[in-house]
């Protein structure tokens, strides 16, 4: 488009060449009037000449005539000559006058008129002048008639009009050069007129053509330079300006274009920033940028401390079920991912993923999927590459270059975002961890601000204290927790909201924040009761063991002094010496249950089984007791036929002892004392009914337990080590049968116990 | 001289029996507290041998209620035990007890103990 160019130049060279006919004009308007001046002044003086030349010719005639008239009056031969000589020089005038008037048209004919004139007047002369010559009278009378005088005045009347014509002509050169410079003035008067309409004809084009188009554009690029991009430059003219504008309006949609890009990634920004869990990042991602590319979902991949990156979110799938697809891909996925490209922050487009997805692996993926083309996005922060972002198309979609640039931006911003997710999702992991470990920990836990006001317990403390966390938050420490002392030092008990007295342990520390300042504290309290309560079980125990050893010990100590230091006869000697062994055998018996239990625990104790004919062992512990028991009765009730039971005869007695003896203890009333075994299954069950004082249902809780003992006054006045019914249980249980009781107070109790059958024949006849 | 040996052990009550026979002494038996209280009361012996291990009722409530009693707080009470803890020792002589034996004890030590008493009441008689 150089229109406005080759219409400048045009415009331009037509001034040129009406500045040059100006110049022309001018300069031949002077040249014309100078020269046709100069030949007019030559004329005039030519004229001149010639006026000159005819005034002499005429001083000649009147000479001639007055020299004739003279001559004609006397004579006089002086007169004569006179006339001669003027007649001479007037032929000389009169062929100078002839030469002279040639020049002109219209004089020669007046000018041979008046030679024609003077020719007759000078013929008419001489002939008066020969009457003259032959007398006067004669001279008078050709004189008289007057020829040549008339002739004169008719030659001086042609003098006298070529004088006017030569006058008037002179007169008309004037004219003419008058005229000649009027000519010229007014050729250059015309042309600088024309000259002038020119220039304000170009003025005029050059305003329509440039200036208004330039201001225009002015306008328009002060309004971009000013940053509004919404006016559209329009300017309707067909030159270059046209063309600049047209551009100007070309860069003005690009600016607007990419600022409305630059905008919407600013919203998307904005939105992923909002965007804290990592799903709604996805969802938000694909939001945004579906307007921009077009893809229709997306799948947010995260790295993993290790680098490896695993399938976090999904969005846009109509089946969620991909994603478990997409995990059991998770190899193939990442053999074929351009991992050098992504962590380089490169933008990958895969326009077919039908060949990429070569392994059939892949291809049922794809296909499951529903996507066609994918764009990976890398989502790096600070150039650590945090995850990917795959965008999908269901269609086969290339992406251009802008649209590259725009995601690559895109990625930017969606990884702060996922920067940010990734590290709330991280604090909320170890925040929901703490919380849990917080209120699931047994111990009671109370964390305060500084002034000591409460801000959390857990269930524990509230199981512990009566108080709810709601009720308790804001609350001063020492409300919430008022610890009861009964002595300096000595055992700290918790006083609930209600009252009750728990013994506690209590340790706190304060809770620093990362610049070393107290920020609250914690507070854990641990319920100690059953610590207590073992303590007390414990120094019962050691009170019971050593009131247990030390009676046997005092009967062996005493007998053994009297035998020593008394004369007895030897019927009593006899009966000192049977108690010494008897307290020597309880002695030993309550060693083996202490040894026992220890070896229980540590698992060092040993069945050794065997088939066992349980009716005779029955028989065979009972003995001892019938013969001691005088108040009680002691019956069986054995079935006819007993499948052979699999146990270790020592560990079967004992378990048999331990209940018909407990059976005995404790029914100070006596009454009868039942052993029943029967077949159940492949097990035998046998029972051990006392009609003693019973248990109630709380003491049968604990009744199994180690070092337990009833709290009732007859039991604890009672020996007892409180180990016989939990070796007996751990005993029963060693071989793999089970023990359990009934019991009700004051009417008595069944103990029950099972051991398994074997289909062994017994190995001799038992012991 | 009439004295009561509370034990629940009977071969506890068999070696006071063995070490004071032979000597002039009637030796009553109880078996808890509840009838140590019972025979102290019907017999009033001259000195109570208490065990604190005792079912139904412990020996040192039986000495509390022993010294309590004006007919019974002449009676010298002396505590048998097991525990030989002080804090035992303690709780038996603010009980009231006169004299304090621990399991293992001398049956001669007893023995001695028992012949002062006789000859403090003798003596006084």
């Amino acid at each position: 488009m150089r229109r406005l160019r080759v219409q400048l130049t045009v415009l331009l060279a037509l001034l040129g060449m009406l500045v040059l006919a100006w110049g022309a004009a001018i300069f031949l308007g002077a040249r014309d009037a100078a020269r046709s001046s100069a030949s007019i002044q030559s004329s005039v003086d030519r004229v001149d000449e010639l006026r000159q030349a005819a005034t002499g010719l005429s001083r000649e005639f009147v000479a001639m005539e007055t020299s004739r008239r003279a001559y004609l009056l006397t004579g006089d031969r002086a007169s004569r000559d006179a006339r001669a000589r003027a007649e001479v020089r007037a032929v000389e005038g009169f062929k100078r006058v002839s030469a002279l008037s040639e020049r002109w048209r219209n004089l020669p004919p007046l000018v041979s008129d008046v030679a024609a004139e003077y020719r007759a007047w000078v013929r008419t002369g001489q002939t008066e002048l020969k009457a003259r010559r032959r007398g006067a009278a004669a001279a008078a009378l050709v004189a008289s008639r007057g020829n040549a005088d008339k002739h004169f005045r008719q030659l001086w009347a042609l003098q006298a009009r070529l004088e006017d014509q030569l006058a008037r002509s002179q007169y008309s050169y004037a004219r003419n050069q008058d005229r000649t410079y009027a000519t010229a003035q007014a050729l250059a008067v015309r042309t600088a007129l024309m000259m002038l309409a020119a220039l304000v004809l170009l003025a005029v084009w050059l305003r329509r053509a440039v200036g208004a188009p330039a201001d225009a554009l002015r306008s328009a690029s002060g309004r971009l330079a000013g940053g509004d991009l919404e006016t559209p430059v329009t300017l309707d003219v067909d030159n270059e300006l046209g063309a600049v504008a047209s551009d100007l309006e070309t860069m003005r949609r690009r600016l607007a274009g990419r600022m409305e890009a630059l905008e919407r990634l600013r919203h998307l920004s904005a939105q992923v920033v909002g965007a804290t869990s990592l799903q709604r990042l996805t969802e938000v991602a694909l939001a945004g940028l579906q307007p921009e590319v077009g893809a229709t979902r997306a799948i947010l991949g995260a790295a993993r401390p290790g680098g490896d990156l695993v399938l976090r979110a999904l969005a846009g799938f109509p089946d969620s079920g991909v994603a478990d697809d997409i995990v059991k891909a998770d190899a193939e996925i990442r053999h074929v991912l351009p991992v050098g490209s992504l962590r380089a922050g490169q933008v990958v487009g895969l326009a077919d993923l039908d060949e990429v997805a070569a392994t059939t692996a892949l291809h049922e993926l794809v296909g499951k999927m529903g996507v066609r083309s994918l764009a990976l996005v890398p989502l790096l922060s600070r150039g650590r590459f945090l995850g990917l972002l795959a965008l999908c198309w269901t269609e086969r979609h290339q992406l251009d270059r802008e649209q590259e640039a725009l995601l690559g931006l895109a990625g930017n911003q969606i990884a702060g975002a996922l920067e940010a997710a990734l590290r709330l999702e991280e604090a909320e992991r170890a925040a929901g961890e703490a919380r849990a470990v917080f209120y699931a920990i047994a111990d009671g836990v109370l964390l305060t601000d500084p002034f000591g006001r409460v801000t959390a317990m857990n269930r524990a403390l509230e199981a512990l204290t009566g108080w709810t966390e709601t009720d308790a938050r804001g609350r001063p420490y020492a409300e919430v927790l008022p610890i009861a002392t009964d002595q300096v030092g000595g055992p700290a008990d918790l006083v609930s909201r209600y009252g009750r007295r728990v013994p506690v342990a209590v340790s706190s520390a304060p809770i620093f924040d990362a610049r070393g300042r107290v920020v609250g504290g914690v507070d854990v309290i641990r319920d100690v009761s059953r610590e207590r309560e073992i303590d007390e079980v414990k120094s019962a125990l050691i009170s019971t063991v050593s009131h247990e050893l030390r009676t046997p010990l005092t009967l062996i100590h005493g007998f053994a002094e009297l035998l020593v230091l008394r004369d007895m006869p030897v019927e009593r000697q006899r009966s000192s010496a049977v108690e010494i062994l008897d307290a020597s055998r309880r002695l030993a018996r309550l060693i083996d249950d202490l040894l026992s239990v220890s070896r229980m625990e540590s698992g060092r104790l040993v069945l050794d089984p065997r088939p066992l004919d349980l009716a005779s062992v029955v028989e065979r512990i009972l003995s001892p007791f019938r013969a001691m028991a005088a108040k009680h009765t002691l019956r069986t009730k054995l079935p006819g036929s007993l499948p052979v039971v699999w146990g270790d005869p020592d560990k079967v007695e004992q378990i048999l002892t331990n209940l018909v003896g407990n059976a005995i203890k404790y029914s100070p009333g006596g009454g009868e004392v039942l052993v029943t075994v029967d077949q159940d299954g492949d097990t035998v069950q046998v029972s051990v009914r006392d009609q003693g004082i019973g248990m109630s249902p709380r003491d049968m809780g604990q009744l199994f337990e180690k070092f337990y003992r009833v709290d009732r006054e007859e039991v604890r006045r009672t020996g007892g080590t409180g180990l016989g019914l939990y070796i007996t249980k751990r005993l029963v249980e060693m071989h793999g049968g089970r023990l359990w009781a009934e019991s009700w107070p004051g009417v008595g109790s069944v103990f029950r116990f099972t051991l398994p059958t074997t289909s062994d024949e017994l190995a001799g006849s038992g012991r | 001289m009439k004295l009561l040996i509370a034990d629940d052990e009977p071969a506890v009550r068999a070696l006071v029996h063995v070490t004071l026979e032979g000597d002039d002494y009637e030796i009553l038996e109880a078996a808890d507290g509840v009838e140590a209280l019972e025979v102290a009361r019907g017999e009033a012996p001259r000195l109570v041998l208490l065990d604190i291990m005792m079912p139904r009722l412990d020996g040192l409530e039986v000495c509390r209620q022993l010294k309590a009693d004006p007919d019974t707080s002449d009676i010298v009470v002396v505590m048998l035990t097991a525990q030989a803890q002080e804090r035992d020792r303690d709780q038996g002589l603010a009980a009231g007890a006169d004299d304090y034996f621990t399991k293992p004890f001398s049956p001669l030590a007893l023995l001695n103990m028992v012949e002062r008493v006789r000859h403090n009441q003798s003596g006084a008689d």
